[in-house]
């Protein structure tokens, strides 16, 4: 009875507020453009990859034709281009792209989708550094900030609303006199707290939730069901949170003015600084080593490669006994003497990017470590993943296309030691590559830790809520 | 205020039927060094207003913030129809109104939504709007005012629409803090005889006021109340109102 009627009573108060119906709207409007901005960025980045498969398709199409025209007679494009070459039908010319498809919640949460490169074009010559570059040209400031979509309007801004609405719940009764009349009736201050929270609740997370289901809508999201449900579990739980403390913050019984000073400074440190100082500290402990060193420290190796080539191939051999013995030519063409280049690059690369990797490997190790001081930080994780653009599915992607360029090595290194040459019958058995995405069971699993803490964060503040919410009794 | 003469008579829980409606015994609220009431003992039966006189920190609006639960006791305790306010304080505020002396309403609702809101919190379940309306303006608030914001209302008005929220409760007790103190003197006289009309219905009243003259025409009994003290308790039968103020004058220069 007494939610209903608080229920009730504040969606009066709503309606007759216009100052409320004002900060809902425009948080309505920034969460519809942060929507379309997410979608914009999953529209681009479809293009992006339908373009990938429609070059993959023009190129192999391409060879087909010419090597037909070579076996009735004709003469290859360019002497240097030869697609019968298997350095070069396994190279730039008949290079694949492997392209990693959007996450099914894109929309939603760009995450590190517009930093991370989503495709690379695989051929005998990828080796580390190809993992090291972005292709593309990116606006630094977005990379920076982070793209303005649905993810950081939950993450960032949302608390705000929730705050805005909550921070003078109980404190606003006693201050314009209401709370008086309120608590001489049979109903405790902590009910009434609860039913006006539940009231903005349903309005924030509603407006949240309807926003999402727009954009999982218009997306084709719906197809990744346990997605969509992560994400406005998460959604609900972080708000909860929030809702939480204001409701803690009211039951110290101190001023408006007091609450909001005090809930925008638990969002400035919980939001703002600590993932800072997070990030920070992940800077100065682990700091990466420097890129351009180790773009000169490839150029070295690629120039002392090629200038001993011939050295280099008998070292090849050596370390590849398999490849001798009537497998490689007794006279190793251009072709051979190249790939032993290409090696030796590759190995000294390996070293070089190995530095790189363990000390950013170590920078996440201590992000992952003290994501929990900051709910923001366990809630970004895991809605990020919950859309399909954070680390763990890019990892996976690029773990793929590893396998796969090695795949690709396997299949033209030999041809290319051994001065063959290749017709269009060997392209159907060219090996192809497709992205085998992550199982519902692999994001629950990443997701179940985080949110249990965020879960437990929720419990707790509100514990503490009720229990300070308990004492109050006048109006005093 | 013909409405109001129509209501229920408010029903008490045959347990209970037989005590006093409110009762304090051995009361006692310290804040800090401070006595703010010490050792009272009131009770007050069915049809009884009781008028709690006494000047300004005199302990009155402690008593009756300590009757509806808002303070718990440093000693003592405090009964509603039987019921122990600290130990059931939900159960013993359904039992009580309240008026308090500033009745402070949501400015951005109507009288009539303010009533109904109160009203359904207090328990009384959906009345109808008109049953609402007709409370409104049978506790003095005029009838082109019932739908009008809150905002627009003067503090008698106010105080009129905290007096029907008290009315639509049916309530076998009722706590009022200087309830008149934003009337105008028609009103006023209004809102006596509404109270007479409660006392007849059962009603058992507690009211903390300034005002003798209306203690002594409205009220069954008087108790001075001096630094947290029930310094004197007597039936408005026995004296007059000369009497009263000589009494009152006489403890406060004591």
């Amino acid at each position: 009875m007494t939610l209903r009627t608080v229920l009730r009573n504040e969606w009066r108060l709503l309606a007759a507020d216009p100052a409320l119906r004002v900060v809902l709207g425009v948080f309505a409007v920034l969460f519809v453009y942060a929507l379309a901005n997410g979608m914009a960025w999953a529209g681009f980045q479809e293009r992006t990859v339908e373009a990938a498969r429609t070059g993959n398709a023009e190129r192999v199409e391409a060879l087909e034709q010419e090597l037909a025209d070579i076996a009735n007679g004709g003469r290859p494009s360019s002497p240097f281009r030869d697609p019968r070459a298997p350095n070069v039908l396994g190279g730039a010319r008949g290079a694949r792209t492997a392209v990693l498809e959007p996450g099914p919640l894109t929309a939603l949460a760009v995450g590190q989708s517009d930093l991370l490169p989503y495709y690379y074009d695989v051929s005998i010559y990828t080796n580390e550094a190809t993992f090291q570059q972005n292709g593309e040209v990116e606006n630094p400031l977005n990379l920076m900030v982070g793209r303005f979509d649905l993810a950081f309007v939950t993450v960032y801004l949302l608390p705000l609303l929730v705050l805005a609405l909550s921070y003078n719940v109980l404190s606003e009764e006693r201050e314009q006199g209401t709370l008086a009349l309120t608590l001489s009736q049979p109903v405790s201050a902590r009910d009434v707290v609860l039913a006006k929270l539940a009231f903005r609740a349903v309005l924030v997370v509603g407006l949240a939730a309807a926003v999402s289901l727009l954009g999982i809508l218009a997306t084709g999201g719906f197809g990744s069901p346990g997605r969509v449900l992560l994400w406005c579990g998460t959604v609900t739980v972080y708000a909860l949170f929030w809702f939480a403390l204001a409701a803690w913050v009211n039951g110290l019984r101190r001023s408006s003015a007091w609450n909001a000073t005090a809930l925008v400074g638990a969002w400035l440190v919980l939001v703002v600084v600590l993932p800072a100082a997070v990030n920070f500290a992940a800077g100065l402990l682990h700091p990466l080593p420097s890129r351009v060193e180790m773009i000169t420290a490839q150029r070295e190796a690629s120039n002392d490669a090629v200038n001993q080539r011939s050295e280099l191939l008998a070292r090849y051999l050596e370390d590849h006994p398999e490849m001798a013995g009537g497998v490689v030519a007794e006279e190793p063409g251009l072709g051979a003497l190249a790939w032993a280049a290409t090696d030796a690059v590759n190995s000294r690369l390996e070293e070089v990017t190995a530095v790189h990797d363990a000390r950013r490997a170590d920078q996440l190790a201590l992000v992952r470590r003290y994501r929990f001081l900051s709910p923001a930080l366990l809630a970004q994780e895991v809605l990020v993943d919950a859309a399909g653009t954070g680390d763990a599915r890019f990892a996976r992607f690029q773990s793929q296309v590893r396998a796969f360029a090695d795949e690709w090595r396997q299949f033209f290194v030999p041809a290319i030691l051994a001065s063959e040459r290749m017709d269009a019958g060997v392209l159907p058995d060219v090996p192809v590559f497709s992205f085998v995405d992550e199982g519902p069971a692999d994001v629950a699993g990443r997701a179940a830790v985080p949110l249990l803490v965020l879960g437990g964060l929720v419990v707790l503040v509100s514990a503490g809520a009720a229990a300070r919410l308990g004492r109050v009794r006048g109006a005093d | 205020m013909s409405e109001v003469m129509t209501m229920e008579a408010p029903t008490a829980p045959a347990a209970v039927a037989a005590a006093p409606v409110l009762e304090a015994r051995g009361l006692s609220k310290r804040y800090g060094s401070t006595e703010a009431v010490t050792g009272l003992d009131l009770r007050v039966g069915p049809s009884e207003i009781y008028c709690l006189l006494g000047p300004n920190g005199a302990g009155k609006t402690t008593t009756i913030h300590l009757f509806l639960g808002f303070l718990e006791p440093t000693a003592g305790s405090v009964r509603v129809m039987g019921l122990d306010v600290a130990a059931e304080p939900l159960e013993s505020k359904r039992r009580l109104a309240y008026v308090p002396e500033q009745v402070m309403l949501y400015r951005n609702l109507s009288g009539l939504e303010n009533l109904e809101y109160f009203a359904a919190l207090g328990g009384t379940g959906s009345l109808a709007p008109e049953r609402l309306t007709d409370i409104l303006v049978g506790a003095g608030l005029p009838p082109d005012a019932v739908g009008q914001r809150v905002s627009e209302y003067s503090k008698g008005m106010r105080q009129k629409v905290g007096i029907a929220i008290a009315i639509a409760k049916e309530a076998g007790a009722l706590l009022l803090d200087e309830p008149t103190s934003g009337l105008d003197p028609k009103a006023s006289n209004e809102f006596s005889e509404l109270l007479e009309r409660l006392r007849d219905r059962g009603v058992a009243v507690l009211m903390a006021t300034h005002d003798l003259f209306r203690a002594k025409e409205t009220g069954t009994r008087v108790g001075i109340m001096r630094h947290g003290r029930l310094v004197n308790e007597m039936s408005t039968d026995e004296i007059g109102h000369a009497d009263l103020e000589r009494i009152y004058l006489e403890h406060m220069h004591e």
